[in-house]
Order: structure tokens, then C-alpha cells, then sequence
């Protein structure tokens, strides 16, 4: 076992891991993050997506002992049912989310292009969103409220 | 699940190297994106050795015309770094069509050497660039060329107790470089053909050419018969045909006929024809 120390969604958290535990489990079963799906297990659906220092990665493929140190966010991040962040605003206005599996991940995807990336264009957001699959929208509603999430972002800063 | 090991957290070189020499069935860890996959799968190792946070093994240096590359760099860092894009741009367009973004920021370009996959992006340009490595174990390091050390499919020549130390690779600042795949789709696609060049020319003369090919043997290879042939000629169909044909002969002479050369093989037709014409 491993105790490891590290920055959950903005507050500082310890908790102690298996040396073969993978980030999600933890996250999932440790701490209560259950935004943080589990979907293929080996890289290819995005649903599992973590922000490790502001980028995306999967935490299907990180092993838990890895985060210490670092800064992690996941979905509770961005929005609580009372204020809810733009981007997720601008996905229930779009309709860009139907079973909402791949939502969590989606979000934190876009979310990471935004802190780079003020005014993305839709290659941009596309590439941004390329490691998460969705397979109910076709895409076109998530790309729409992306763009208009960052309207609003720079709007609002 | 994962199968079972213990895990060791190296902060040093120093540190992973003692615990190669003298740990039984233990394994290096970076990325983790080929190796959590493989032990997903059932690969069983008794301890996982994650040398991620040793800063020496991190980082890009640009000294005398020679870029050094920690190998825990990640692709999203070599796609994007400045000294990589000036020095060895087909690296750096290699290095952003890996995986998807979040395999980019995970993945490493020593974790790409050492998997050594017939369709790794990465290889073929680092070919060109005459990668040598330094492969250190406890007490003693050897270089040896990146074309030396894979020596079959996912099979390199480094030993259980080595770990794999800076990537060097050469600046061919003044060449015409380039980085071509074709694959399935855009992301998460694996390449099924791969070609990375680097020519310089003066006055519809080439001077120098170097040509490395993926995916259509079983390790990427430098098309050395095709680079001898083209130095010093003049850029013309005829030269380029008969360097076509011998590209296209090498490859079936180390390959074999494979039922995907079908295809293949007319399509890198095409490319080298391109590449080589300077379109």
C-alpha cells in the first residue's frame, strides 16, 4: 500500500492506494468520484478522463501511486447542481447530452481546451475532443456547445 | 483488475538502477500506455519500477547541432517543443498523431523505443535523425543506434537490468523534412504505412537524401539502397522511378508478399513518388 497526498478538485486529499491500483479505482471507490467512468480499461473511450495538471489523460492507464504530488480534477470541479459551470450549460442547451456516459469526460476534455485555448475553432475543439467517444450525439451537438461555452467564457472574463 | 505487484516510486537514476540490478520479474513504468494495457491482459511482473518523476530523464537539450532527449518526455511535449519542431520537425508532426490527446500527454518516446511496435509514429523520423541511445545498468552504459536495438516485432536487444537513458538524435536543420502516415482514421488509429524523409537539394541536385519506412516490415527500416542511388544525382522521373522500384524490391525482399501489399504497396508508390519529386 501506498499513501499518497495530492490536490482533489481544488482540496488537498490523502489517501492510501494499492501499488497495482489504478487512479480511477481509487477515485471511485476510495473517494466517492463516480463521475469518473469506466469504460473500454485500455485507452480508447475517454469516458475515464482525469485533468492531471490541467490536461487530460486516462486514469484507466494511471497507476493511483502516480497522482501524488500533482493536481486532479475531475467533473465536480467544474459545476455544482447550484451554479453550474458554462460548459455544462452550454451541453444541456445544445442537446449534447443523451445517455450522458461519456459526458464527464467530454467535459473535462473541453474544459482543458479552454484554459489554453480562448477562442477555438472547430478543428480545434474536434482534435481537443478526439480522445473521447461519444456514441449517441454524432458529435455535432457537443462541437456546438463547446463553441458556444467559449463565448461565453470570454464574455463573462 | 491488474495483476498484483508492488510498485517503487524512483526519484533517481541511481535509484532505478539498483532496483533493476537486483529485483526479480521487475519492469520499468512511464507512461504506462502499452505496459497497463499488456497487464490488463494478464503480462505478470513482481515489481513495477516508475521512473516518471526522475527529472534527468525529462526534458529536450540542443548542444553542437545534437538533440537530446530525456526518454520520459511525453508526445505531447516532442509535438510541441520548440526545439524539436526547429531541429527535427518530421518528430515533432510524428510525435502530435499518436494516439489521441490523452495518450500524448501520457505516452513517452522512450516507452515508443522500447515497445517497439513495426508502427510506432515516432520511429521512422528518429531514424533519419541517426538516434543513438544510451542504455545505463548499475556500474556500466552502452550507445548503441536505435536501428541496432529492435530486433523484431515489439522485441529490442536491451536487457532486463538496463533502463533506457537520453535519446540523441542529429539536427538536419537545411533539409526538406517530412512526416507521412496513412491510417484507419485520424485518431486512435494505428499506422499502417509510414514514410519520414529528410533531403537536401541544391539546384535540382540531391545532395544528401535520407528515407526511413513504417509498418511495411517487421521494424521500421532506412531505405540506405535508395539514399545511396539519389546522392548526387539530378531530380528527375527516371531517378526517382528506379528509386521507387528499389524501395518498393527492398521491402518485398524483407517482408516477403503480404496480403496487405496489395494495397500498400501502390500507395507508397505514390508517397515516395511525392516525397522524392518535392511536391
Amino acid at each position: 500500500m501506498k499513501t499518497i497526498s495530492f490536490i482533489l478538485n481544488g482540496k488537498k486529499t490523502v489517501v492510501e492506494v494499492r501499488d497495482s491500483e489504478t487512479l480511477l479505482y481509487a477515485l471511485r471507490e476510495r473517494l466517492g468520484i463516480t463521475s469518473v467512468k469506466e469504460g473500454c480499461e485500455i485507452g480508447e473511450c475517454g469516458t475515464c478522463t482525469v485533468l492531471i495538471d490541467d490536461e487530460p489523460h486516462y486514469s484507466c492507464m494511471t497507476l493511483a501511486s502516480k497522482a501524488n504530488g500533482s493536481d486532479v480534477k475531475t467533473v465536480e470541479f467544474l459545476g455544482t447542481a447550484d451554479l453550474l459551470h458554462p460548459l455544462q450549460e452550454a451541453f444541456i442547451n445544445s442537446g449534447a447530452v443523451q445517455c450522458g456516459y461519456c459526458t464527464p469526460g467530454m467535459l473535462l476534455s473541453a474544459y482543458s481546451l479552454l484554459l489554453k485555448n480562448k477562442d477555438p475553432d472547430t478543428d480545434d475543439i474536434r482534435e481537443a475532443i478526439s480522445g473521447n467517444l461519444c456514441r449517441c450525439t454524432g458529435y455535432i451537438q457537443i462541437v456546438e456547445a463547446i463553441k458556444d461555452a467559449a463565448g461565453l467564457c470570454k464574455h463573462n472574463s | 483488475m491488474l495483476p498484483d505487484f508492488a510498485s517503487i516510486i524512483a526519484e533517481t537514476k541511481e535509484e532505478a538502477l539498483s532496483c533493476l540490478s537486483s529485483l526479480e520479474r521487475a519492469k520499468v513504468i512511464a507512461g504506462g500506455t502499452d505496459l497497463m494495457v499488456k497487464m490488463r491482459s494478464g503480462e505478470r511482473y513482481d515489481h513495477i519500477i516508475d521512473i516518471t518523476n526522475i527529472r534527468e530523464l525529462d526534458g529536450i537539450a540542443v548542444k553542437d547541432g545534437v538533440v537530446v532527449i530525456g526518454p520520459v518526455a511525453t508526445h505531447a511535449r516532442l509535438g510541441s517543443d520548440a526545439a524539436i519542431r526547429e531541429n527535427a520537425p518530421g518528430l515533432a508532426l510524428a510525435c502530435s498523431l499518436v494516439g489521441s490527446p490523452q495518450i500524448r500527454n501520457m505516452g513517452t518516446i522512450g516507452g515508443n523505443i522500447v515497445n517497439a511496435s513495426p508502427a510506432a509514429d515516432s520511429i521512422p523520423p528518429m531514424l533519419i535523425h541517426d538516434a543513438m541511445l544510451t542504455l545505463e545498468s548499475k556500474g556500466s552504459s552502452r550507445k548503441v543506434r536505435l536501428e541496432d536495438i529492435i530486433v523484431a516485432p515489439y522485441k529490442t536487444s536491451i536487457n532486463t537490468r538496463e533502463l533506457l537513458g537520453p535519446v540523441e538524435i542529429t539536427s538536419l536543420k537545411g533539409y526538406r523534412e517530412g512526416y507521412f502516415r496513412v491510417a484507419k482514421r485520424a485518431t486512435w488509429a494505428i499506422s499502417r504505412l509510414s514514410v519520414a524523409w529528410a533531403i537536401s537539394e541544391e539546384e535540382g541536385t540531391f545532395k544528401d537524401v535520407k528515407l526511413a519506412i513504417g509498418s511495411c516490415t517487421p521494424m521500421p527500416f532506412r531505405a540506405v539502397k535508395v539514399e545511396g542511388l539519389l546522392r548526387g544525382e539530378k531530380r528527375q522521373p527516371g531517378i526517382i522511378a528506379e528509386a521507387v522500384r528499389i524501395a518498393l524490391e527492398e521491402i518485398k525482399l524483407i517482408s516477403g508478399i503480404r496480403p496487405s501489399f496489395a494495397y500498400k504497396l501502390p500507395v507508397l508508390r505514390g508517397i515516395l513518388e511525392n516525397v522524392l519529386g518535392g511536391e
